[in-house]
């Protein structure tokens, strides 16, 4: 399909044709952006998930090439903050899953406001103020090993895993792995919000702590280790890439709780002292686009826009997306995280 | 004309004082052997002088040029003091052919390809070793190396020549051979050669001159005769040849003679340490200096020993004589077992 | 060299090596990021970090692994010396190069190896498990992170006790055997006491590698939460929601407060060193021990520790990037796939990595061990405040973790005007590579130095050669071989290196460690283990190239 897809589109280029979506871009930004001819973008996306998204703008935009760099989060945050300290940053275009540290940027001011064009096929929890978007929606899911946990023991909602783990404590001891608030950003976003969506949070903590949940710092890893057998249930794990492993591993399971299922967001914005801003805009756009976010559906990464058929397994009814907005900054207050990392730990332990 | 002037030297190595204020003059053509115990200071003047080490008071100078002077604030560095130097473990350098490790020096002084070849081969020739041109120090024997080190350190005509203990890694036999072979070769090319040696004989074999040190400082310097048979200390008449020691205390004194005591017998010598009546005094005589008195007994200076062993050396025997708590020791022809006189003249017996 | 410029090298790399650190301390006492104007002076940070219970217990954790894996891999290391390079052990110039694998795979790699072999489900447990019924060990336990790091770490006790045997006569052997002792007994008694300098110079440095030990807790003591120094340096991140680089360059600090004694220590050995000198410039042939019966259980202990430490995690490894998953109840051959490799292909950097990577290994590398050659000539027979003063500092870039000298560097980079153009070029790559390995690749050139007798080179000055011409015609050539044989040692490592470029990459300077690194760090564990086969694949490659210089050397 997507070799397809290319094709057609390299012999609509060849062929001088009009782009088909093109209406989408003010034409005034597109040659401004042809003329920078670059874009630099600093990514907390793997460069191999980001290819097909990157390769598929450039072939639209052939006089655009695009400089990815592929960073994890907090590198992506150091190497931004610094160099905006430097004077002049190097990067048009910030991109990453760290939703706090993103808005964090974009609320001390380093975001220049774009009204784009695709604004209108996108939620508006995933808009804030022009400033900052959401790209994707990517629920937060229980992973399970088929092979270890028997098809009837399959936890549906937040209360079945902490019944189950009730129930069968010594069947799932140490074979539950989440994140570690306090060693992952991500995970300690993840929690919070499900503190935020459901009171019984706390019970199922203690159910966790009681089970022997191992902690972790990665979601590579605890897939791995699910995967292997180590561990049989994942709680709190990205949507996406359990979708992506399921692809070649038939022993991976995923469910999306039917009481809520967070969805995530990666965020992007455009920096104030981005020196390729038109080709920047450019290339967020072709990200909000149709054809953009398909790239990204292909790798399993959830579409953010309206008009786009959601995976239904993926995304259902229950879907709680985090807004994108100053809430997401409530955690960076020193007291009130480190308060809220001592309840956690006390939960773990069963106090 | 006076070649190599050392002046009131004073060397400090790691808080040390090595060298306490040496005074040296060595002519042009002369060979001079630096002599003494390890850690006398020798290789540190030897060193000092090539520049290897720094002074910190003092004066070398080169023919009429200061090399080193601490009052001036003059420290030529090695290589601009133009001196050639065999240092003990000859210090070849492994990756390069003979040819290449003799003919480097004169590469640094921007000699012409030919001449290299030429002066190369030539001093090769010189050495014995014309033919070994192509081979590595380490295809070589360890008399062959020596030759090397030396022309190495002749090849580009120095006026001054060092040798640190050029001899000690050679077998005894080789190092005879090679005593003579330094000697004439030096010689036959006019150089002035300062050498270091612990071994008095081979500082006599090869020396014009011996400067003999003992703790930093010029014991005694001289012609090695008048080293070996005129030594002005007690250090320098043990260092130089093998005694006989008695310790005494001084008699009486008459002339430029003191007499000492021997186990009763009163032994009359030269007063070479300016003793007065009733001081501590050690008696010393060489050994070939002692004679066994034939037939009489008693008279001037002699004493009378009991033969305790003797010892064939190759045309010549030792004998060891036993004399209350004292025993003698003298050269001679085969004797009886029992007891002996000895003779030992009052002027070849020392008394410091 | 004469005494300016040897004075000038000394600055230079005081500067280089200064900049960064000084940056770091001065941080430490700030209470943001230094180049915020509203950074104030403040020694909250360290209250902070002394105050913070999770900070003690990483530096317990760190000390007694430290400890642990010292106490292991010396002992270990020094065997294993004595073995391959004084008996007549079967096999050893095969076993010489494999020894050194270790320190070649990045650590996060061989974790993960061991992960895939020795974890709870892993293909050597299950083994276990069918024959016993349970597995005896836990490999997320502190225990098994000491042992791992002890037994990963003996190549660096083998490397400099190796090199010390080398050296020495076998005279002192042959005298011990003569008078009755047996192979053990001479190891023990005579060769390894006598080059105990080397010895717990390598303790002191394997003692200190403990404290800034990494990849393997990051992945071993994931599950547990073990924290170590620099994986408590991700925590704080973590619990304060941001970088926070006054608490980072506080915990710098603390680990150059426990680096300077030990550097002290490793002098103080050295001096003593001299004691011991039965080292002559021109070693006699070395004639092997013969170890006669007790051949076999050494074999068998050499065998066994490669087999835990290198080829089973690496086999896992290399098994791992072709299956599409693994663990209890999974049909290895039933998953068998290349999906890996080719996704590898898909990989738009790749290429670019790999050769980037040979070419920062191979051109840097050799760079590189000009420079450490420089500034040992700098250093080289010249007893002076100066050179001890370089001792203090070659460490300590090295007492940074990783990550944190990479970000140390890169601000350097971007903040000290006149380098920011090399910012987003290979050279600034390899001069963080230059500077974080300054320490170990200064030593690999010293060592060869310390090798040429002093009156080779005296020799050249007498003879009338500038101490410039002594170093080019007689010092360099003197120690070609050991400089070839450090520029090995530093390409294999420059091939592994990781994190210290994370900040410095740019597109087109991609290297494969830092790839790893941030594939790692965003879960692609079948692209890791795939990119890992190739660097393996690389490494093995140069390990090739170094045995059969050595063959070729010695024969």
């Amino acid at each position: 399909m997507k070799r397809h897809l290319s094709s057609v589109l390299a012999a609509t280029l060849l062929l001088g044709a009009a782009p088909v979506w093109a209406q989408g871009t003010d034409a005034s930004i597109v040659s401004a952006a042809e003329r920078e001819g670059s874009v630099t973008i600093y990514a907390a996306l793997d460069a191999s998930e980001a290819l097909e998204l990157v390769r598929g703008f450039e072939a639209r935009y052939p006089k655009v090439k695009v400089d990815y760099n592929d960073l994890s989060t907090t590198e992506l945050y150091n190497r931004f903050i610094s160099e905006a300290a430097a004077g002049g940053g190097s990067t048009d275009l910030m991109f990453s899953s760290a939703m706090d540290l993103q808005m964090k940027l974009v609320n001390d001011g380093y975001a220049q406001p774009y009204a784009s064009p695709e604004r209108a096929n996108i939620p508006a929890w995933a808009n804030w103020k022009d400033q900052a978007y959401g790209i994707t929606a990517e629920p937060i899911v229980f992973a399970y090993n088929k092979r270890i946990v028997p098809e009837a023991e399959v936890p549906k909602t937040h209360a079945d895993l902490a019944k189950l783990l009730a129930e069968k404590t010594d069947a799932y001891k140490a074979k539950v792995a989440t994140y570690d608030p306090e060693r992952s950003g991500v995970g300690f976003l993840y929690i919070t919000q499900d503190m935020q969506a459901d009171k019984g949070t706390m019970d199922l903590i203690k159910a966790l702590g009681k089970s022997g949940t191992k902690l972790y710092t990665s979601s590579g890893t605890m897939l791995e280790r699910i995967a292997s057998g180590e561990h049989a249930i994942g709680y709190n794990m990205i949507g996406s890439y359990v979708r992506e492993r399921q692809k070649r591993d038939p022993s991976m399971g995923l469910v999306a709780p039917s009481d809520y299922t967070v969805v995530m967001s990666r965020i992007a914005f455009i920096p104030k002292a981005a020196k390729h801003p038109n080709a920047s805009k450019l290339f967020l756009d072709y990200m909000l686009s149709a054809e953009g976010q398909k790239h990204l559906a292909n790798r399993s990464i959830g579409p953010v826009r309206t008009d786009m058929a959601a995976d239904a397994e993926l995304v259902p009814a229950s879907a709680r997306p985090i807004a994108i907005g100053p809430e997401l900054l409530a955690y960076m207050d020193q007291t009130k995280r480190l308060k809220f990392l001592k309840d956690f730990q006390r939960a773990m332990q069963g106090k | 004309m006076a070649k190599l002037i050392i002046d009131d030297l004073h060397v400090r190595l790691g808080g040390n004082e090595i060298l306490k204020g040496i005074s040296a003059t060595f002519q042009q053509g002369e060979i001079v052997a630096l002599l003494g115990r390890s850690g006398s200071g020798k290789t540190t003047l030897l060193r000092s002088i090539a520049g290897l080490e720094q002074p910190n008071k003092g004066a070398i100078r080169i023919g009429d040029a200061a090399v080193f002077d601490a009052a001036a604030g003059v420290n030529l560095t090695p290589e601009k003091r133009n001196l050639g130097l065999v240092f003990q473990s000859y210090a070849l350098w492994p990756h390069k052919t003979v040819f290449e490790n003799v003919a480097y020096g004169l590469k640094l002084r921007g000699c012409s390809k030919p001449e290299i070849t030429a002066r190369v081969e030539a001093v090769l020739e010189g050495v014995g070793l014309g033919h070994l041109g192509g081979r590595y120090p380490h295809q070589m024997s360890g008399g062959q190396q020596q030759r090397v080190a030396l022309a190495r350190a002749l090849v580009y005509s120095p006026p001054v020549i060092l040798l640190d203990e050029p001899l000690s890694n050679l077998d005894a036999k080789l190092r005879e051979e090679a005593r003579i072979w330094i000697r004439t070769l030096i010689k036959r090319l006019n150089l002035t050669a300062v050498f270091v040696t612990h071994d008095q004989v081979e500082a006599m074999a090869i020396a014009d001159r011996i400067v003999l040190l003992d703790d930093g400082r010029i014991v005694q310097s001289g012609s090695p005769e008048e080293l070996y048979n005129e030594p002005r200390s007690l250090f320098a008449s043990e260092f130089m040849g093998v005694n006989n020691t008695v310790k005494s205390t001084v008699r009486e004194a008459r002339g430029g003679y003191v007499q000492i005591d021997l186990e009763g017998f009163a032994l009359w010598g030269r007063n070479c340490g300016g003793k007065a009546v009733s001081d501590p005094a050690v008696g010393v005589i060489r050994l070939e200096q002692v004679a066994v008195a034939h037939g009489e007994a008693g008279g001037e200076n002699t004493v009378r020993a009991e033969l305790e062993t003797s010892v064939y050396l190759g045309g010549h025997w030792e004998h060891v004589f036993r004399c209350g708590e004292l025993s003698l020791r003298a050269f001679g022809k085969p004797l009886k077992a029992g007891p002996h006189w000895l003779h030992l003249p009052p002027e070849q017996l020392w008394v410091f | 060299m004469n005494r300016p410029l040897r004075i000038a090298v000394i600055v230079a790399m005081a500067l280089a090596v200064l900049a960064p650190v000084g940056l770091v301390a001065y941080q430490s006492f700030l209470d943001g990021p230094f180049f915020q104007p509203q950074t104030t002076f403040s020694l909250s940070a360290y209250e902070f970090v002394l105050d913070d219970e999770d900070f003690f217990e990483a530096l317990g954790n760190s000390a007694m692994i430290a400890f642990g894996m010292t106490l292991i891999a010396v002992p270990l290391g020094a065997i294993l010396a004595f073995l391959l390079v004084r008996t007549d052990l079967p096999g050893r110039r095969w076993i010489e190069p494999l020894i050194l694998v270790p320190m070649f795979i990045s650590s996060v790699v061989l974790a993960f190896g061991f992960v895939v072999t020795f974890g709870p489900v892993g293909l050597v447990s299950l083994w276990v498990k069918g024959w016993l019924g349970e597995v005896p060990w836990y490999l997320y336990s502190k225990p098994s992170l000491m042992v791992i790091a002890g037994l990963t770490h003996v190549p660096h006790v083998f490397l400099y006790a190796s090199s010390g045997l080398r050296s020495l006569g076998s005279d002192v052997e042959e005298a011990a055997r003569s008078t009755g002792a047996g192979p053990l007994r001479v190891a023990l008694t005579v060769s390894l006491p006598m080059i105990m300098p080397s010895i717990l110079y390598s303790a002191v440095l394997v003692f200190f590698l403990g404290f800034e030990l990494f990849g393997l807790p990051l992945v071993l003591g994931d599950p547990e939460g073990i924290l170590v120094l620099a994986t408590y340096l991700y925590k704080l991140t973590v619990k304060l929601g941001t970088p926070s680089y006054q608490l980072m360059a506080v915990v710098v600090v603390a680990i150059v407060c426990i680096a300077l004694p030990l550097v002290w220590l490793q002098r103080t050995l050295l001096k003593t060193a001299n004691r011991y000198v039965a080292v002559k410039g021109k070693a006699s042939a070395v004639r092997p021990v013969s170890i006669g019966a007790w051949r076999w259980p050494a074999v068998t202990l050499i065998g066994l520790w490669l087999l835990v430490t290198v080829v089973l995690p690496v086999s896992g490894l290399v098994l791992r990037s072709f299956v599409t998953s693994w663990g209890e109840g999974v049909s290895l051959a039933g998953s068998f796939t290349l999906h890996h490799f080719k996704e590898l292909l898909n990989y738009p950097n790749l290429v670019r990595g790999i050769v980037n990577t040979v070419l920062m290994a191979a051109v840097g590398g050799a760079a590189s061990v000009a420079v450490y050659t420089l500034v040992n000539l700098a250093a080289h027979r010249w007893n002076s405040g100066w050179t001890r003063v370089m001792d203090y500092l070659v460490l300590l870039p090295r007492a940074m973790p990783g990550l944190i000298a990479g970000l140390a560097i890169f601000w350097v980079f971007l903040f000290v005007a006149p380098l920011a153009p090399l910012r987003q070029t290979l050279l600034s790559i390899w001069a963080a590579y230059t500077l974080v390995w300054l320490a170990y690749g200064m030593r690999l050139v010293s060592g060869a130095l310390l090798q040429v007798g002093p009156e080779l080179e005296e020799a050249g000055r007498v003879v009338g050669a500038s101490p410039w011409r002594v170093s080019r015609d007689l010092t360099l050539p003197l120690i070609k071989v050991g400089l070839i044989g450090s520029w090995l040692l530093i390409f294999v490592t420059y091939m592994r290196e990781y994190s210290t470029a994370v900040y410095l990459l740019s597109p087109g300077t991609e290297v494969i460690g830092s790839l790893l690194v941030s594939l790692w760090g965003t879960g692609a564990v079948d692209t890791v283990t795939a990119l890992s086969t190739v660097n393996i694949a690389l490494i093995g490659l140069g390990l090739l190239l170094m045995t059969s210089f050595r063959k070729h050397h010695h024969g």
